[in-house]
């Protein structure tokens, strides 16, 4: 397994002056993996994101992008690694091809095949404008233009900082399911971060939420939110029977009538001894539903953390 | 390194900021031919008033070469204004637009980059400079035809033969070329600090002026800086129009130039390297 983690940081931090924007931060992003990073504005999400694609120099620590350590082995590190910080920049008097060949003879060390550009513009919906200077084109194209040269070089992993910034819904639903359609059909590794909680509960498979600098949680979104879920709501009938039974119940807190169903605090690994009991007292159980979002997840750890240091986060693989 | 030259080069002609310099030498000297073509005689004249009483002096002294020799020594106050337009916009330009954030992701060392940049910058002032000299050149003899250099430069006043014209101008521009490499340098180093390109201008500019009060100004006091400013040898092109060449000043002036490039260039790579990109 460890031979899959492709991005590692290790301690990793930067201060300003006297303040640590990032502290000890240190993140396993797996092959394959669509890896959230989460963070209220100011967390230092960007800050840890342009550590990693060498734009910032680390106070302390290191990072290591496929097996290559970024200080010493850049060159080899950033191989395989494109990068969409913040909002895509170009140079605007430059025609969206000839930016791509910049961007791609960086990657490539030699000008890219007009095919494969076309081939990238065509991907991201921006075959017919080729020819046109960049500073004609919307904030979504330029978006799209940035994934687009991103694309060009066919990276194993792909960093995205905030991709949906000033995009419509419509911009924002094309970006994240291209973001999966990346992982699924490429198999790219995609490190995304957001500060848009539903983009990453829809899109990621793992995550990691950053707060005031210091890393509070990594893992698989799943079994975090999953695992961390305390309210339960069970549509269980009848509902007077089925209450009276939690009510009676050791691992049932806070039983109460919701509609026609019952709201409850149940760890989420007791739910199916609650389900077996109500089963076994005769209640018919026609569903459970988690009602905590990652939203919830989300303020529960950020706000509880208050912006402690806690430099070992749990972590699941 | 080729293909990254190609495209700074490319980003670098493209910008509309790169011609100003060109505009500006195309519309000048022009304008200075024109007008040395319906007054310079006069001016000529005047200059050689006093001559003429102790020496006989016969043919064209007024002709392409004197022209161009005259626009040498007026543009060199204009000329580091013009190349820091573009020199001191090779990084902070790439700030301001958020560029370096696509560029510095690459897998390319930040030095190769600033490396690419820098030798632009080198070709960008030799460009501009050779312009300087085609244009001032080709209108003069055109215009006010050949002939002989009668060359003033302070107190010294010498006849060049025409056969040695075509040498010693492309001597004098070479040394040119290398006295602008250096106010390139510095408009480049200013520009690694900053990420407007407008701050590197006037820094550039400011260092100019104050240097050349220092080296000009007949104050006993400057005496002991002035062989540590650059300013003191960057018109080390006029020895060209000496007789003879003084080559060992011109080797010892290009010595000093060529490490205040080095220098700037170490000073700027050291800063480049270490440079966090916050915009």
């Amino acid at each position: 397994m460890a031979s899959d983690v492709i991005v590692r940081t290790h301690n990793l931090g930067k201060r300003y002056k006297n303040r640590w924007a990032v502290e000890d931060v240190n993140l396993e992003i797996y092959r394959g993996d669509i890896f959230g990073f989460l963070g209220p504005n100011g967390a230092g999400k960007s800050t840890t994101i342009r550590m990693i694609l060498s734009l910032i120099q680390p106070t302390a620590g290191s990072v290591e992008l496929f097996g290559h350590q970024l200080r010493t082995e850049r060159e080899k590190a950033l191989a395989k690694v494109a990068g969409i910080v913040e909002k895509p920049d170009f140079y605007l008097y430059l025609t969206a091809i000839r930016n791509m060949e910049i961007a791609g003879s960086l990657t490539l060390g030699k000008t890219p095949d007009r095919k494969a550009i076309a081939s990238a513009l065509g991907l991201v919906g921006l075959g017919e404008r080729a020819n046109d200077r960049v500073k004609t084109f919307s904030h979504g194209m330029k978006q799209r233009l940035g994934i687009a040269q991103a694309l060009l070089c066919e990276p194993d992993l792909i960093v995205l900082d905030e991709p949906t910034n000033g995009l419509d819904p419509q911009g924002m639903k094309e970006v994240r399911e291209l973001v999966v359609r990346l992982s699924k059909e490429r198999g790219m590794t995609v490190f995304l971060s957001s500060h848009l909680l539903n983009e990453v509960e829809q899109v990621a498979t793992r995550m990691a939420i950053i707060n005031k600098g210091t890393l509070v949680v990594q893992g698989n979104v799943d079994e975090l939110v999953r695992n961390s879920t305390k309210n339960i709501l069970l549509d269980a009938r009848p509902q007077k029977k089925a209450l009276a039974v939690m009510r009676k119940m050791k691992l049932v807190k806070n039983p109460l009538p919701d509609g026609e169903g019952i709201t409850a605090e149940i760890e989420s690994p007791q739910i199916p001894s609650v389900v077996a009991g109500l089963v076994r007292a005769g209640c018919k159980v026609y569903g459970v539903k988690q009602e905590r979002s990652l939203e919830e997840y989300f303020l529960s750890v950020t706000e509880s953390e208050g912006g402690s240091p806690k430099p070992n986060p749990r972590t699941t693989p | 390194m080729i293909n990254l030259i190609y495209f700074e080069l490319f980003k670098t002609y493209a910008k509309w900021r790169t011609y100003i310099g060109f505009i500006v030498i195309g519309v000048l000297i022009p304008l200075v031919v024109w007008a040395m073509k319906m007054e310079g005689g006069k001016i000529m004249q005047f200059q050689m008033k006093t001559l003429q009483n102790d020496f006989f002096i016969t043919g064209n002294l007024f002709n392409g070469w004197t022209l161009s020799q005259m626009i040498m020594n007026s543009l060199w106050i204009h000329v580091p204004f013009l190349i820091s337009l573009v020199a001191g916009d090779q990084l902070a330009g790439e700030a301001t637009a958020g560029t370096f954030r696509l560029i510095l992701v690459r897998p390319v060392s930040r030095g190769r980059i600033l490396n690419s940049k820098y030798i632009t910058t080198l070709l960008y002032t030799a460009s501009l400079v050779f312009a300087i000299a085609l244009l001032s050149l080709g209108l003069g003899l055109t215009i006010l035809g050949s002939g002989d250099l009668l060359s003033i430069d302070r107190n010294m006043m010498t006849i060049i033969p025409e056969s040695e014209m075509w040498t010693r101008f492309a001597i004098a521009y070479g040394l040119a070329i290398l006295s602008m490499w250096v106010v390139a340098s510095l408009a480049f180093l200013f520009s690694s600090f900053v990420e407007n390109a407008i701050g590197p201008i006037i820094a550039t500019m400011a260092v100019i002026v104050v240097f050349l009060i220092i080296t000009n100004l007949p104050v006993d006091s400057f005496e002991p800086l002035k062989p540590y400013l650059f300013t003191t040898y960057q018109d080390v092109w006029q020895q060209a129009f000496r007789i003879p060449i003084e080559w060992d000043r011109i080797a010892k002036s290009c010595a000093v130039l060529a490490g205040y490039c080095a220098g700037f260039w170490a000073v700027t790579f050291v800063v480049f390297r270490r440079k966090d990109i916050l915009s």
